[in-house]
């Protein structure tokens, strides 16, 4: 906690990411029923001391569901940008050591799909992909590599001006060893913020598409198929909204709060 | 540039598992292996994948996207006539000028609002009222498009009923005046239109307050002050001309967003443009509709970064004079 001394906004984004990571891996413990036990008795019961979040159309407990959701919505964050941020390596890195004709063919491809509407490509591949949770993994990581390949190649290309990369490849170190003992480990701070923001747009997209019904598939608990449901009844169970999209609101922002925090303390030349 | 596209919508396309002509026989049982076998030949879906994208790309390049498989056989760009002598309207034709209205309009009040706000953030820098607009930035940044639709239509259009909620006209608009109509095309806009401009709004203001901020801590904005201009001059006139160049080019990077955003604005709000014609043929696996509109976004997006590059040339005397690069 050291680390953000004196930044409230991170301090906050990181209680905030804190608290989910805890609610995500905890989810059997915490929650009251199981998120998919259907009680034809008790359908769309209010928030009450028994279900503090309402039950939804079929009788299970919004607060369970919005505990397994919370895992969710996490998993697919870090392993659509782990994804996106391996091929941004990757790629960023070789056209940033190697220059010349690789360069310009990766960074053709980084224009090329930069300029097809990201939601249109993850919308059509997802629908014929048949939606599920990996799928869904996949085609985010698939389609957001490209800031981090961008930024990792601008890295590597002043790195390699030093002169300490310089004398290492002078006295015939490998590239491969450059790459990952000098240059790599030099640029990690841009990637890292990169990842965590990265996070809060996965974590977004992933809520939309479960809205639109062509994500996380029932009977998995997402906050975007609540909210479907939440579209539904909306005139009956304000909570079914509320909840979940103050859930994905309160995420998203703890995680762009924490990048932004980590951009001004682990940047030197904001000291 | 065009021809990657092109080449990756199609590859999109064919890495589907089942095809149109599956779909089709789910909803007819009586569908025998022979008329599927038809049907293939029919959209030449029995040729080997190099060839359909030699099929595909000499009608692209006649500006001929096909016809859709769903609705009818409606040609996917542009108006054709058929066998009648009857015109048929292009779904593209129909959808895009809907999604290109909403967003233009978005653009430019993201760009007035945003302006506002982040000059205003900047001049008041740590201000309460900076504090506030920055934290109205990070929430906007952070809220789900669809929730605050959501949220949206069951206040204004269900508790309160000062505003529609789907559709872009009335059911009797077509006993209103021109002046009524166009008042009824505006009030079933507003919703859509703030929804979908919501997160570029954020951005930009961000950008704005942040530049804003690197321009008024340089020596010509001192010396502006110095020699004794008023203060609202420094602002508006030195300083905020040169905050807001760079804006050009961000506006033009952030059209693939707006055009990616209308699929759930107009999903939710039953908006007959491009983003809802998309979500339905995705449903559909509509083929030649989901590559069409693959592609006109794209091109839009490209004809929308060139329009940025020369607006920004126009702007910039130093650019278009050469001395930078």
């Amino acid at each position: 906690m050291s680390l953000f001394k004196g930044n409230l906004l991170a301090i906050i984004g990181f209680i905030i990411i804190s608290i989910i990571l805890f609610v995500a891996i905890f989810a059997p413990l915490l929650s009251p029923f199981d998120p998919n036990y259907i009680d034809i008795n008790s359908i769309l019961l209010p928030p009450s001391y028994d279900h503090f979040m309402g039950t939804d159309g079929l009788g299970r407990d919004v607060l369970s569901r919005m505990l397994y959701g919370a895992r969710i919505s996490l998993f697919v964050g870090f392993v659509a940008v782990g994804i996106a941020t391996l091929i941004g390596i990757f790629l960023g890195s070789i056209a940033g050591f190697y220059g010349g004709w690789l360069d310009s063919i990766i960074m053709r491809l980084v224009d090329i799909m930069l300029s097809i509407p990201s939601f249109f490509l993850i919308l059509a591949v997802i629908a014929f992909l048949t939606p599920s949770i990996w799928n869904i993994m996949i085609v985010i990581g698939l389609t957001s590599w490209m800031g981090v390949t961008r930024l990792v190649r601008a890295e590597f290309l002043s790195l390699r001006q030093r002169d300490y990369v310089l004398a290492s490849i002078v006295m015939g170190t490998s590239n491969t060893k450059v790459i990952t003992k000098h240059l790599l480990p030099n640029s990690l701070t841009p990637i890292i913020v990169s990842s965590v923001l990265g996070i809060a747009s996965a974590v977004l997209i992933e809520s939309g598409l479960s809205f639109l019904g062509l994500g996380v598939q029932a009977p998995t608990a997402s906050w975007g198929n609540i909210l479907t449901d939440g579209k539904e009844y909306i005139q009956f169970a304000w909570w079914l909204s509320l909840f979940p999209g103050l859930a994905i609101l309160v995420t998203v922002l703890g995680y762009n709060l924490l990048g932004e925090g980590l951009r001004d303390v682990l940047d030197p030349k904001n000291k | 540039m065009l021809i990657g596209i092109s080449l990756i919508s199609f590859f999109i396309m064919h890495l589907a598992p089942g095809d149109i002509t599956s779909s089709e026989a789910a909803f007819n049982p009586k569908a025998s292996e022979e008329s599927r076998q038809k049907l293939r030949e029919l959209y030449n879906l029995d040729k080997p994948v190099i060839i359909q994208y030699g099929l595909w790309l000499k009608r692209m390049v006649e500006l001929d996207f096909g016809n859709s498989f769903a609705s009818h056989q409606r040609p996917v760009l542009w108006e054709k006539k058929d066998g009648k002598g009857n015109v048929i309207k292009g779904l593209i034709q129909e959808s895009l000028p809907i999604t290109l209205l909403i967003n233009l309009i978005g653009i430019f009040l993201i760009f007035s609002v945003s302006i506002v706000l982040g000059t205003i953030s900047a001049v008041k820098q740590n201000s309460i009222v900076d504090k506030s607009i920055t934290f109205f930035i990070f929430v906007a940044f952070a809220i789900p498009g669809f929730w605050l639709a959501l949220l949206l239509m069951y206040w204004t259009g269900v508790v309160n009923q000062w505003l529609p909620i789907s559709g872009l006209h009335s059911l009797d608009y077509k006993s209103f005046s021109e002046v009524g109509q166009f008042f009824d095309l505006l009030k079933h806009l507003i919703l859509p239109v703030s929804i979908s401009m919501l997160s570029g709004l954020a951005g930009i203001s961000l950008y704005v307050r942040n530049g804003m901020l690197d321009v008024l801590h340089q020596d010509f904005i001192t010396t502006a002050r110095s020699k004794g201009l008023k203060e609202k001059n420094v602002i508006f006139t030195h300083a905020l001309k040169n905050a807001i160049l760079p804006l050009i080019t961000i506006i033009g990077l952030s059209i693939p967003g707006l055009i990616g955003g209308s699929v759930i604005a107009e999903s939710i709000f039953a908006i007959p443009g491009m983003g809802k014609l998309f979500y339905d043929s995705v449903l559909m696996r509509d083929f030649p509709v989901i590559m069409g509109i693959l592609t006109i976004g794209s091109v839009l997006t490209l004809i929308g970064t060139l329009i940025a590059d020369i607006g920004y040339a126009w702007a910039d005397p130093r650019i278009r004079k050469g001395l930078v690069k």
